[in-house]
């Protein structure tokens, strides 16, 4: 989390050269895509759930590609999904390379001076691991043990926030688990993404369970070109729309549900008021 | 580097370095007590015992003192009764008046279990060296002028064992205070985990590390002052009372 401005930084640099050199000023990129029948999605293709190549055809698949194709579907038009990675995705966009980004690009005061988000799709944020029963709501943190990783934002939010529950940081993550078996801890805390997928491997998972709240908020948006009102105000009819038609949900249960390998509860609605984090 | 660290900041590293210091004196205390036990239980005549107290230093001398304190906090914590882990891991006070007793974290208390375990192994073997250093004529010569194993021990053997085990002594309590900083990986927040929470926080890792290390040095410094003092007037004087 922390490399998230600086390596924000030189893409930008760089793009804003690029965006001199290309300076299309074109009527409007959504007449473009309808033009072209094809709309280009900048995807991560190793961050699974979110976007990863899938092993049986070699195509992308992912939360972020079922988003994406919902949003062709809705303007008619064929995807095509170019893989990127964390430093790529600002430069694809003011590049014109792709015309949207579906990433788990999170939303930033920073970023939003280089693009333009959509309303957010997916939250995220710093959770917990309990035994079960044992932890409801955050204002029994500050009574409990909470185990962290050392120098994680994780351990300093929970500091932060909860000064009164006792933190005991650990080397690890595993560490940190093993001691909430052993019960020298009643929760650990780590992102809710990183804590499912440690879930996943625990030979008693039924014991624990991560409960309904995170303690901070990042947001997730669909990254788009900077001054396209008509193309933003598109994505975001779509999302708003698949959300109140139910398959925004189904998208997420598909990644994340309970049937999933790494089931998350869902907190997050498309169109939910935003916390400040 | 151009800015020094916040009072509060400063006020974690002290935090950490009277954890350390309580932990060491504890440590330190236990250690001795069994340590000589375990020299005396080491050349015991019943073969059974020297066996047995054999047995544990090849246990504790042998291996690391991090995989211990991970098998006294993970290992051993598993083992025990579910509830007595919840009793161990909540708070206990006991008040007289002004004086206010606190039962230690249970990791502090691992920590302390783990590191009197270690050190007690090395402390018994300088202590069963200095008597090895006496010579067993010396011990004949008692039993010669009718003295019992007690007496022998007490007024031949020891009194000079222990001025030659002094110095190596010093060295495993200097050895303590350094091991002590192990015990961060149980989470105990002595010295060497506050001054890594504050290089986390600040990301002053110069002043951070570099008040922990002038805190260790000072600590061991004052060790090695103790043992030249004690050299120079407290052997001396328990020599003459014993003579």
């Amino acid at each position: 989390m922390k490399h998230r401005i600086r390596g924000a930084v030189l893409p930008a640099l760089l793009t804003a050269l690029l965006a001199v050199a290309s300076n299309a000023a074109h009527a409007d990129r959504l007449d473009d895509i309808k033009k072209a029948g094809v709309l280009r999605v900048a995807a991560f293709d190793s961050n699974p759930p979110f976007g990863f190549v899938d092993p049986k055809d070699n195509q992308i698949v992912g939360l972020d590609v079922d988003y994406a194709r919902a949003v062709a579907k809705s303007l008619g038009v064929k995807l095509e999904v170019q893989p990127t990675n964390p430093a790529n995705r600002i430069a694809f966009l003011k590049s014109g390379k792709v015309d949207l980004v579906f990433a788990n690009f999170t939303i930033t005061d920073e970023r939003k001076k280089e693009v333009d988000f959509s309303t957010p799709y997916f939250a995220s944020g710093t959770q917990f691991i309990a035994k079960k029963g044992t932890l409801k709501s955050p204002d029994q943190l500050n009574s409990l043990r909470i185990g962290a990783d050392k120098g994680t934002t994780n351990e300093q939010q929970v500091r932060a926030k909860y000064p009164n529950a006792t933190i005991v940081a650990y080397d690890d993550t595993p560490f940190a688990f093993a001691a909430l078996r052993t019960g020298n801890v009643q929760a650990i805390t780590q992102d809710g993404p990183k804590l499912v997928a440690l879930l996943a491997r625990v030979p008693d998972k039924a014991n624990y369970e991560i409960p309904a709240f995170t303690i901070s908020n990042d947001y997730e948006g669909v990254g788009v070109p900077k001054g396209e009102a008509r193309l933003l105000d598109v994505v975001n009819a779509t999302l708003t729309h698949i959300e109140a038609d139910g398959e925004a949900a189904q998208i997420y249960d598909k990644w994340f549900g309970p049937k999933s390998a790494a089931p998350l509860p869902r907190l997050f609605k498309i169109g939910d008021p935003q916390k400040s984090s | 580097m151009h800015t020094w660290l916040e009072p509060k900041y400063f006020a974690w590293l002290e935090q950490g370095f009277v954890f350390t210091l309580a932990l060491c004196v504890c440590t330190g205390l236990c250690a001795t007590l069994s340590g000589f036990v375990l020299a005396i239980a080491r050349t015991a005549q019943s073969a059974a015992i020297a066996r047995a107290a054999s047995l544990y230093v090849f246990v504790f001398r042998n291996s690391p003192l991090l995989v211990q304190l991970l098998f006294w906090y993970f290992g051993a914590a598993a083992l025990l009764p579910s509830n007595w882990m919840t009793w161990l891991n909540t708070p206990h006070a006991a008040t007289w008046g002004p004086v206010a007793l606190r039962w230690p974290s249970f990791e502090l208390f691992a920590g302390w279990i783990g590191l009197t375990c270690y050190t007690t192994a090395f402390v018994g073997e300088e202590f069963r060296a200095g008597m090895r250093g006496v010579s067993r004529a010396q011990e004949h010569a008692a039993a010669a002028l009718g003295m019992g194993r007690y007496t022998t021990l007490r007024h031949v053997i020891l009194p000079q064992a222990l001025r030659i085990a002094t110095p190596p002594l010093a060295g495993q309590y200097m050895n303590l205070v350094k091991n002590s900083s192990l015990t961060m990986a149980i989470g105990v927040a002595e010295l060497s985990y506050m001054s890594r929470q504050v290089d986390t926080e600040t990301f002053k890792t110069f002043q951070a590390f570099g008040i922990a290390t002038a805190f260790y040095v000072l600590s061991i410094a004052v060790i090695e002052v103790a043992l030249v003092v004690w050299q120079r007037t407290g052997s001396r004087a328990l020599q003459r009372g014993r003579a």
